[in-house]
């Protein structure tokens, strides 16, 4: 079973340097954002397996990682709305107030 | 702990109750924060007569549960969040004009009492999360300038958790604990420990835009609303800050500490450097005043790189001491700079030409903070940098420390004395600016505090030499 | 050692690796959302495998779909401007490549380096009034994280709404897709209100409970077929914050009639933990909803 987790940890290894990468190169706000989400997926991936060390899978780790994703599902939908409203293609709407 | 908790709870419901009826925003904030701030007070003068308080939330064993602690040095960032919050939004209730900001603000503040209670690497991860999205929101409420810079800070603010998340992964994956006080007895120096804590600190050091990783921060806080600026020069970069000093002075081992505390020393020097460089070469009135924060940050990492490298009890409380009059002195220098921004219509220095006598009570704010930001004797400022200065000049090691040191100071006075001679221009003939006299006193307060902070240093120095571990 | 599970390991982690790389540096944007959303699938599954079913679902409702319509949402209104491939440099890979490395170096000794706290947290569990593991940890041991994580999401809403992009063309819906909704939703719905009922003994719970209704309340919202979801609403206003509201209510009384911040008084766990689920459940369902499918031309309130 060791194994099996040392192979989960370096995909996780490299999940977070692909996302990392994508970030630092992608120019474009929608690859980063996925970026960022791949490098989360990394994180997940490195507790994901942590947690299946024991033959009893790690409860408080999984509820961290469910904490982890309600929140990077905040982060992401904060940054696709503010990169909709930096980038978009359409005209602007005139506000009125 | 209850008045604590009774700190955290009572922006927490008036930012719900903001929420559900967005009206009075700013008498209730108000009212909230002078609540709050009597509250952490009372926390504070509870914390000091009985000793360090703890309480595992929900009554279950260590390990299992989230502590919170209140030492005196969480209570007095209580107590200082409290009142920074309550003397921002004192001003801003005069000017506001955007109703999302009270709701907003009170979240903050409820997230960095959150922050400052917490003791627990995954919750800090939480609050520190927290803390980005409300910043951002708030960065963005200034409008169409503002939403680039603050999606940049997003994304390096999500980096920077992710870096903080995986440190914290292999932290439980070595020890399998999350409580730091408990991981503090644990800690030794192998690789895995050596490099969870290399990256929290990198997450750290970009959320606290601690230099070279600072670069989100100018242009976020320069197009942010005015308050929000203050806000977020004055609180939000040190609650990333407290982790970074927690971490490496209670949880790191004592074979990592050497060498980090030197990492952090220099990197220190360099911010103080050229930061203030930066903030001395830029045309625009806020973000000099965002750049001094980048430099004067510097002073804290500078203060627990030394603590780190040679035990020196007084860089602590000179950290502590910086932490404080840097607040209330950026509180007030741009609340001042907001206030000649709209009194000038203009975002350039050059506008200032005149000021002292067009808009004297604001550029007298300005001058006041600047002058905690040097260091000039008598003001919060002074007492942290002497706190800094006095075990440097020991040791003939240290010296060229010190001389950063003083170089440093050298150049935060070339960035504010460049803008008050401008200031003692005469001024242009035109007609007279229009001008709100209450707040421009409103921006003064701050200013007055943190020089008010030396005629009580002898005991708030003995009280923090005590106090601070 | 290569047996029929290694081979099934490799395909999942190789998989994993190849859609992260394509979904980021795919020449259409497009195909870049598509991979992403099947990199999520792949990922519940890789949760599923690793035992860890509570995530897999949250996993799949998240990436699969709310993340997905967001990032389709996006792209109608950004669109491929900008997004030229940008020139492989090689510096930058490079380093990335000896990040990973250096992470393996570390990862490598925790693999065999077993914990106390899950053994701890079994044993506790019987008190907590739950039967689900992680639920219990989410709220009850670690319930002050969840607090934090609803005013997480309650902050995403109130730093969206007030940017106020371009109001987009309604799309006239599609005629089959009305037809299915109308019997999908009632399912969504059901299978929510089933998720949180048996979160508290098997895998499910509030946020994916709350996922399914908000997939469900989207689906009906580009049909057209539910009324706007607005802010200005108090009804609307009130259910986004009532799970915070609520759980902050809690964790005050509990500090000040009971023996501390969230400790709750013997005996009403279950029921208060009960009641905490299903609102929270209806918040994030509303702010999920709001996220997604909000009204986008609103003024402030």
């Amino acid at each position: 079973m060791t194994d099996t987790l040392l192979f989960y940890l370096l995909v996780a290894s490299f999940l977070w340097a692909a996302g990392l990468h994508g970030l630092i190169v992608a120019r474009h706000v929608l690859r980063r954002v996925i970026a960022v989400n791949i490098m989360t997926a990394g994180v997940f991936l490195a507790l994901v397996t942590l947690a299946a060390r024991a033959p009893e899978p790690d409860p408080v780790l999984h509820a961290l990682v469910l904490t982890g994703l309600v929140i990077s599902v905040s982060a992401t939908a904060l940054a696709l709305h503010l990169g909709t409203a930096a980038f978009s293609t359409e005209k602007p709407e005139p506000t009125t107030r | 702990m209850n008045f604590a908790l009774v700190s955290l709870s009572i922006p927490l419901f008036t930012g719900l109750l903001l929420l559900m009826i967005p009206r009075y925003g700013g008498p209730w904030v108000v009212l909230s924060s002078t609540l709050s701030l009597a509250a952490a007070v009372a926390s504070l003068v509870e914390v000091v007569d009985s000793g360090n308080q703890a309480v595992l939330l929900g009554g279950w064993p260590e390990l299992l549960a989230i502590r919170l602690h209140l030492e005196p040095i969480n209570a007095l960032l209580l107590a200082f969040t409290a009142l920074i919050q309550l003397l921002v939004s004192l001003y801003w209730s005069r000017n506001c004009r955007n109703d999302g900001f009270w709701a907003l603000a009170s979240l903050l503040h409820a997230t960095l009492a959150a922050l400052w209670l917490s003791g627990d690497l995954f919750n800090w991860y939480v609050t520190l999360e927290l803390l980005s999205l409300v910043s951002v929101s708030m960065v963005a409420l200034a409008g169409k300038d503002s939403i680039k810079p603050a999606l940049n800070y997003l994304f390096l603010s999500l980096l920077a958790s992710l870096c903080y998340l995986l440190g914290v992964a292999i932290i439980y994956g070595r020890y399998g604990v999350l409580d730091f006080q408990i991981l503090s007895r644990m800690t030794v120096g192998d690789t895995s420990t050596a490099m969870a804590m290399l990256l929290m600190t990198l997450g750290l050091m970009v959320k606290g835009a601690l230099w070279p990783l600072h670069l989100w921060l100018p242009p976020a806080h320069s197009r942010a609303p005015t308050a929000v600026s203050a806000l977020l020069s004055a609180l939000v970069v040190k609650g990333p800050l407290f982790i970074l000093t927690l971490l490496w002075t209670r949880m790191a081992p004592m074979e990592l500490t050497d060498k980090g505390g030197e990492f952090l020393a220099v990197m220190g020097v360099f911010a103080l450097l050229v930061g203030g460089w930066c903030s001395f070469r830029t045309p625009l009135l806020k973000e000099m005043v965002a750049y001094s924060t980048v430099a004067q940050l510097g002073y804290v990492m500078l203060a627990l790189g030394l603590m780190l490298q040679w035990q020196l009890r007084e860089t602590l409380v000179a950290l502590w001491l910086f932490v404080l009059a840097h607040g209330l002195a950026k509180t007030s220098m741009f609340l001042a700079a907001g206030e000649m921004q709209r009194i000038f219509g203009n975002k350039r220095v050059t506008a200032l030409r005149g000021a002292s006598q067009t808009a004297p009570v604001a550029m007298f704010a300005f001058a006041v903070a600047g002058g905690s930001l040097i260091g000039l004797p008598p003001s919060g400022g002074f007492l942290a940098k002497w706190l800094l200065l006095e075990p440097l000049f020991y040791d003939l090691q240290r010296w060229p420390l010190a001389f950063a040191v003083l170089l440093s100071t050298l150049v935060s006075a070339a960035y504010v004395f460049r803008i008050v001679t401008l200031a003692f221009d005469r001024a242009e003939r035109g007609q007279a600016p229009s001008r709100d006299r209450v707040s421009e006193w409103l921006a003064l307060l701050p200013a007055l505090l943190v020089w008010g902070m030396a005629l009580v240093s002898e005991p708030l120095i003995l009280w923090l030499t005590r106090v601070a571990q | 050692m290569m047996g029929g599970p290694w081979l099934f390991d490799i395909a999942l982690g190789v998989l994993l690796v190849v859609l992260a790389i394509a979904s980021i540096h795919a020449r259409n944007l497009y195909a870049g959302v598509v991979m992403f959303i099947s990199f999520g699938l792949v990922a519940a599954l890789t949760w599923t495998y690793l035992g860890a079913p509570d995530l897999a679902l949250a996993e799949a409702a998240i990436s699969a779909g709310l993340t997905g319509v967001l990032l389709f949402a996006a792209l109608a209104r950004i669109g491929n401007t900008g997004s030229t491939p940008f020139t492989p440099r090689r510096l930058p890979a490079l380093l990335c490549l000896a990040v990973a490395g250096l992470l393996m170096v570390t990862l490598w000794p925790l693999a065999r380096n077993p914990s106390v706290l899950p053994g701890m947290a079994m044993a506790n569990l019987p008190r907590t009034g739950v039967d689900n593991p992680v639920t219990g940890v989410l709220l009850n041991f670690r319930a002050w994280d969840t607090l934090l994580e609803l005013a997480v999401l309650l902050v995403a809403l109130l730093g969206s709404r007030g940017l106020r992009p371009t109001p987009e063309e309604e799309p006239v819906p599609w005629p089959l897709l009305t037809a299915w909704s109308r019997l999908l939703v009632p399912l969504l719905t059901l299978f929510g209100g089933y998720l949180l009922w048996r979160g508290g003994n098997w895998p499910g719970g509030a946020f994916q409970a709350g996922a399914m209704l908000a997939a469900g309340a989207v689906l009906l919202r580009l049909n057209g077929l539910l009324p706007e979801v607005a802010w200005r609403n108090p009804v609307v206003r009130g259910l986004t914050i009532a799970g915070l509201a609520l759980f902050a209510t809690i964790a005050a009384l509990t500090a000040w009639l009971g023996d501390g911040w969230l400790n709750y008084p013997p005996g009403t766990d279950n029921a208060l933990m009960m009641l905490i689920e299903i609102i929270a459940t209806l918040s994030i369902a509303t702010v999920l909803t709001l996220l997604v499918a909000g009204n986008k031309t609103e003024l402030e309130p």
